[in-house]
């Protein structure tokens, strides 16, 4: 296919943000406050032109793969191209919509900070980054972006680069990127080896010429990728400690985008997935049991952005397992409505973070419901779509990607995504009800409400300085939430019924792999739905038993001191993932360390070194007894070598 | 290549010769007099001369002898040229003895 039509808006859609990224970078001292609008602009832009392409793809996509633009190639079989097809629309429609709604936010959420310019420059390259994820149509296309999504991350995670957690979290959530970076170069050298060429057209048309090992490594390398972008457990560490980046970033990056790239992935490859039910299998038990781990999480957390990393990483557990089961569409349309009410929510938490000067503990909260009634509305939405309460968009995905498990087969992720949904319900309404609901707590000793550790707990300490600059946000920061909550109210209104919308725009893409292996399930969708709705009350109602009524109001310094202090250890410390991973992996690397700086270096290198240099010495300690000084002797030394030639000569015969 | 006699049988020549080199070569090696050295080092010089003329006579040609003016006027600046720097040495450090100027010892 040549170049034309909506091509040309497709490459500058692609290279807009890099762009301004460069731009922002070189010139962000001069442009000043200029530069959070110049980036915002930039990628409304994109998204105005992604919509303008929009029916353009449509029409394009015939088949399995959409209409694809090959750009320059590196070598045989080696081409680079952009792929324009309902997923990479998809996906190229949230990142730049709900990054231009998240980045004219930061407008009004980075104000004063000193590395204004440099923000956003960041923030642009990331939507570079992402799209080249998503419309690159070849997996080393796709291997750029998955790195370079990674290093913006690592760029924004660690944005206040005085504070060390910060900085300790960003390297992190670099290190633990890399593995999966790694597990899907694997993937990719395998398919390569495979069937020789990168491009997805061509591996998925001759997934016949796999072994069925080959078939099995390259999706658990892509799996590997997709845990560690995806915070799947047991990769999963790096997602709660970056919410040491700014809001907005914890929004666009950790919530909305970024860690759905997982998702992406898997259902990009999924005629793989198809080929590989092992590999599904895992994927599918893996997302499972980080949606329950990370609800069981939530629970225990009491950072507000924390709460909703853990609820993050809970809700791609669910995508994960849609994804894994089978269920391509499900997945992808929880990816859909969770970007806007995830987003809605961080959004929502950063208006009241901002209010309250950069708190983020939930027990110095409380009773804001009056002091910032848009925030606790926002807030309340987003919560309400996460539930899963009807007729908020979360509803209708979830209870897709629930009973996708059962429709494909598998009745334990199915009995697992209904317990984390009645748990999400109870962990988001402890939040609402900490947060909103009660007296408000700032005044109170932190040590009254069990905060042991103010700096540690939630105060973070380079927010001390502006402590006093406590202000309402402007209409820059309110507006795009309340732009959000359409989305987050009525999406999920294009996926009823059986020839909706969705199923028409996704239909065709997935057409094998959702058609087949079905089995009949035991309980109908309805009955599945009024199960998983009742739980989600139940959850509900325990919510309100324990911080909602008015006895748990008034008494709410007490319990949540006694809440905290006899928090179990188990939670506390995060099932002991961090510990593990430091038993296994950081406490070995660093005693290697420790034996390559104590032993190793200097023994082996520093001894080779300084062997090389004794032997030297010893050679000119010998040869310096030539340089006698002696004028008689050097005489003498001549004559004997002059007697030598001449011997030699006498012997051998001159000239022969 | 045509041959003359000599007065003296070729093989004195010789001898005499490598007797005149030896001389100059042990003068080198074991007198410590930078005069007596460099004489000695004309002996050697001399001895080259010697070696030159005889064969020029018997092999009657030239470029013996015109190596034997090259060889006196070389012998002549070496000369001059290891006066000059005995006379500056011994200006400076006021010693006689060569195995006193060993100040590049290893």
């Amino acid at each position: 296919m040549g170049v034309e039509g909506a091509y040309p808006l497709l490459i500058a859609l692609w290279l807009l943000p890099m762009a301004s990224a460069i731009a922002l970078w070189a010139f962000g001292p001069q442009l000043r406050t200029a530069a959070g609008p110049i980036g915002a602009g930039i990628v409304g832009v994109c998204f105005a032109l992604a919509l303008f392409s929009w029916p353009d793809a449509v029409q394009r996509a015939h088949g399995a793969l959409g209409a694809h633009l090959t750009l320059f190639s590196w070598g045989s079989g080696f081409d680079f191209g952009l792929l324009w097809d309902p997923l990479s629309l998809t996906w190229t429609l949230i990142i730049t919509g709900v990054g231009f709604l998240i980045i004219t936010y930061a407008i009004g959420y980075m104000e004063g900070d000193g590395a204004y310019a440099r923000f956003f420059a960041y923030m642009t390259f990331f939507i570079f980054a992402m799209l080249t994820l998503v419309l690159s149509d070849n997996f080393v296309g796709l291997l750029v972006g998955w790195g370079g999504v990674g290093l913006a991350s690592f760029f924004l995670i660690g944005f206040y680069i005085d504070r060390k957690t910060a900085v300790a979290a960003a390297r992190k959530a670099f290190v633990i990127n890399v593995v999966g970076d790694v597990g899907l170069m694997f993937a990719i050298l395998v398919i390569v080896t495979q069937v020789g060429s990168t491009t997805y057209a061509e591996t998925f048309a001759r997934l016949g010429q796999f072994s069925n090992t080959a078939l099995v490594l390259a999706c658990v390398g892509i799996f590997i990728g997709c845990a560690a972008k995806s915070a799947q457990v047991p990769l999963h560490s790096w997602l709660p400690d970056a919410m040491e980046g700014p809001t907005p970033v914890s929004a666009l990056i950790h919530a909305a985008t970024m860690v759905t790239a997982g998702v992406y992935l898997i259902a990009r490859c999924w005629p793989m997935w198809n080929a590989s039910p092992d590999a599904r299998d895992l994927a599918g038990s893996i997302g499972g049991l980080t949606a329950l781990m990370g609800a069981i999480l939530g629970c225990a957390q009491w950072d507000i952005k924390r709460i909703l990393a853990y609820s993050t990483m809970s809700q791609i557990g669910y995508m994960v397992m849609g994804v894994g089961v089978g269920a391509y569409d499900a997945g992808v349309l929880h990816f859909l409505t969770h970007a806007f009410f995830k987003a809605q929510l961080f959004l929502g938490a950063g208006l009241v973070i901002h209010a309250l000067a950069n708190e983020q503990d939930v027990r110095k909260m409380g009773g804001l419901r009056t002091k910032m009634p848009f925030a606790f509305w926002a807030m309340l939405v987003g919560v309400l779509a996460i539930c899963g309460i009807p007729p908020f968009s979360g509803f209708f995905s979830k209870d897709a990607v629930i009973y996708g498990a059962l429709e494909h087969g598998h009745p334990y992720l199915y009995a697992i995504g209904v317990l984390t949904a009645a748990i999400t319900a109870y962990y988001m309404f402890r939040l609402i009800l900490v947060t909103f609901f009660g007296t408000y707590r700032g005044e109170v000793d932190p040590s009254d409400l069990g905060i042991r550790h103010p700096e540690l707990a939630g105060m973070p300490p380079h927010a001390a300085p502006q402590a006093h600059h406590s202000h309402q946000p402007g209409p820059i920061m309110n507006v795009p939430v309340a732009i959000l909550m359409i989305p987050t109210t009525a999406f999920g209104w294009l996926a009823i019924g059986p020839d909706s919308p969705w199923e028409r725009f996704f239909g065709q893409l997935f057409a094998g792999g959702t058609h087949v292996e079905k089995v009949p399930a035991s309980i109908g969708e309805g009955l599945s739905t009024l199960i998983v709705l009742a739980l989600v009350l139940v959850g509900i109602g325990l919510a309100y038993l324990r911080y909602g009524t008015s006895a748990a109001r008034e008494h709410a310094v007490e319990r949540l001191r006694t809440e905290s202090v006899h928090m179990p250890p188990v939670l506390a410390n995060a099932f002991y993932f961090d510990a593990a991973i430091d038993a296994l992996f950081v406490r070995p690397a660093q005693a290697l360390g420790r034996f390559m700086g104590r032993v190793v270096d200097p023994i082996v290198i520093d001894g080779a070194v300084r062997e090389a240099a004794i032997v030297a010495v010893s050679l000119g300690n010998r040869f310096r007894m030539l340089q006698g000084g002696l004028v008689r002797g050097y005489a003498l030394t001549i004559v004997v070598g002059v007697i030598c030639v001449i011997a030699y000569y006498a012997v051998m015969g001159a000239g022969r | 290549m045509s041959e003359t006699s000599l007065p003296v049988a070729l093989i004195n020549y010789i001898g005499l010769s490598a007797v005149l080199f030896f001389i100059g070569v042990a003068g080198v090696i074991v007198r410590r007099n930078p005069l007596i050295m460099l004489m000695s080092i004309e002996l050697m010089w001399n001895a080259a001369n010697l070696l030159f003329l005889a064969f020029a006579r018997v092999w009657v040609n030239n470029a013996g002898h015109i190596f034997a003016f090259l060889v006196i006027t070389v012998a002549a600046a070496e000369a001059a040229i290891g006066l000059a720097i005995v006379v500056v040495a011994f200006r400076r450090a006021k010693y006689v003895d060569v195995d006193e100027a060993a100040l590049m010892k290893g």
